[in-house]
């Protein structure tokens, strides 16, 4: 019978339970990364007590989640309400199946990868959505609103900055993307499409609620924003789906950009993953940088800069294209 | 041997995503909550996203999903915001029967009418489904078929337009 079983079933659900370790092992290393560099900026030592520099903190904190009472706030339709941090976590995990992180190291080779991605990164809007309106919490309500109509905005410069990429390649298959590349720096994308590079990055941290744009969540003013009401583990979802988004918003513009897994010497997925690690670097550096931006700010960022600086983007890149 | 199975399992996953999709749609009318109702929609579509992944149109699934699910569903939430509707849900009154029957008549007559003209008309369809590249289907869409398409995007214009100009002159009365 174990051969009535189609093979690429069994690879894609061996590469389903590996992702979620990933994911898992991801999320570990950047809450880690994430305290030190912000204490590192704020200049205090960060997390110190738990294991050597720290190191523990981590498990300490997943410890602590695990142990929470789980509560569903009065007058919450319970099912939706655990429903909303499910849908955030699953696309995301879906995901990683596309991403070309190596020669041999890919899962699902698809011609539609990019379109995959793109397709299930918008979910993430709905769950907010859901746990937002099932909170019966104003500053969840409010979280979730905001966070709507910065991603709808948002997602629009995002797939323009992304077309230019399709125009030069002509696929839309993350493989072929990356081999479209040389291996040398200049033989990047970046080099060819730094604007697009520059919307992208910006799209993608506005996509992934981040600092400077994480005004769905804003501490200061919404208290958690959209999760305020999840305790324990349906937080640690939330919490977990976040960084997920992250690490593929890097993967991503890894791929598009910088060349995925190709590097001077040997390629491999080990330059891969220093590409995302760097990317995710910044985009810590980024969040302990900046201050929030307001949300008219916000918008016009988007709808009278980014927009017509990609459409502008666009144009050239087919101009020269067609010459 | 093994097509034989192969074709149990098409079978298998056809029946599962209609199974989906039916759900999906008795959960969107039978709910209380607004909300809920627009889970079984949601349900419903990426159902339908499955069986066009079964038919090897990953592009139009996808497609599909980005579009219904990632923008048109979320709007359809920011509609239900708008309406003062409680998560508890204050849809469900008393439904007559009268009413139940004419629900079942709306929904199957349509069903009735595609079903026989789908079955009637359907065109030669292939054994293996063969993957369209997305370059031919742009192809397509703009060699054959550059009218409708164009038209199409006239239509989507205008409407746009059409709402922006709307927002403007509530704005001036205010």
């Amino acid at each position: 019978m174990i051969e009535a079983i189609p093979t690429q079933l069994i690879i894609i659900l061996v590469g389903l339970a590996a992702t979620m370790a990933f994911v898992g092992l991801n999320a570990i290393l950047l809450v880690y990364l994430e305290r030190k560099v912000a204490g590192f900026i704020h200049r205090r030592p960060g997390p110190y007590e738990v294991g050597p520099h720290g190191i523990l903190q981590p498990f300490a904190d997943g410890l602590k989640l695990v142990g929470k009472q789980i509560f569903t706030p009065k007058g919450a339709d319970s099912v939706l309400f655990w429903l909303a941090p499910m849908i955030s976590m699953a696309p995301a995990i879906v995901c990683f199946l596309v991403i070309p992180f190596g020669p041999n190291v890919l899962i699902f080779n698809t011609n539609v990868g990019l379109v995959l991605i793109l397709a299930f990164t918008g979910i993430n809007v709905l769950a907010l959505c859901i746990a937002g309106w099932t909170s019966q919490n104003k500053y969840a309500l409010v979280g979730a609103a905001r966070g709507v109509s910065q991603s709808v905005a948002y997602e629009i410069p995002l797939l323009l900055a992304v077309l230019p990429i399709i125009f030069m390649t002509g696929t839309f298959n993350l493989y072929d993307i990356t081999l479209g590349q040389g291996a040398w720096p200049w033989q990047w994308f970046i080099v060819y499409q730094p604007v697009a590079f520059v919307i992208f990055f910006i799209c993608a941290l506005a996509e992934t609620n981040r600092a400077p744009f994480d005004l769905p969540e804003a501490e200061s003013e919404l208290t958690a924003g959209f999760h305020t009401e999840y305790s324990g583990m349906g937080f640690a979802l939330f919490f977990l789906s976040e960084y997920a988004y992250m690490v593929i918003a890097a993967c991503v513009t890894a791929v598009l950009f910088l060349g995925g897994f190709q590097g001077p010497v040997v390629s491999g997925w080990w330059w891969f993953l220093a590409k995302v690690y760097i990317l995710l670097l910044i985009m810590i550096w980024i969040r302990w940088t900046f201050p929030r931006v307001r949300f008219d700010q916000l918008l016009n960022i988007c709808w009278k800069w980014l927009i017509p600086l990609a459409i502008i983007n666009l144009l050239i890149t087919l101009l020269v294209i067609a010459l | 041997m093994d097509n034989l199975l192969n074709e149990n399992l098409a079978w298998a996953v056809l029946f599962g995503h209609i199974a989906i999709i039916v759900a999906g749609g008795f959960i969107t009318v039978l709910s209380e909550s607004l909300i809920r109702a627009l889970m079984g929609l949601i349900l419903t579509l990426f159902g339908v996203a499955g069986l066009f992944f079964l038919m090897a149109a990953p592009f139009i699934g996808l497609m599909q999903i980005l579009i219904y699910v990632g923008a048109v569903s979320v709007l359809i939430f920011f509609a239900i915001m708008l309406t003062n509707a409680w998560p508890g849900g204050d849809e469900h009154g008393n439904i007559s029967g009268k009413k139940v029957i004419y629900a079942a008549l709306a929904a199957i007559a349509p069903a009735v009418f595609l079903g026989t003209a789908a079955i009637r008309t359907a065109p030669p369809s292939i054994f293996t489904p063969d993957e369209t590249q997305v370059s031919e289907l742009g192809q397509f869409l703009l060699e054959p078929y550059i009218l409708p398409f164009e038209l199409i995007s006239l239509l989507l214009t205008i409407s746009m337009a059409g709402a922006v100009l709307l927002v403007f002159e509530r704005r001036k009365k205010k």
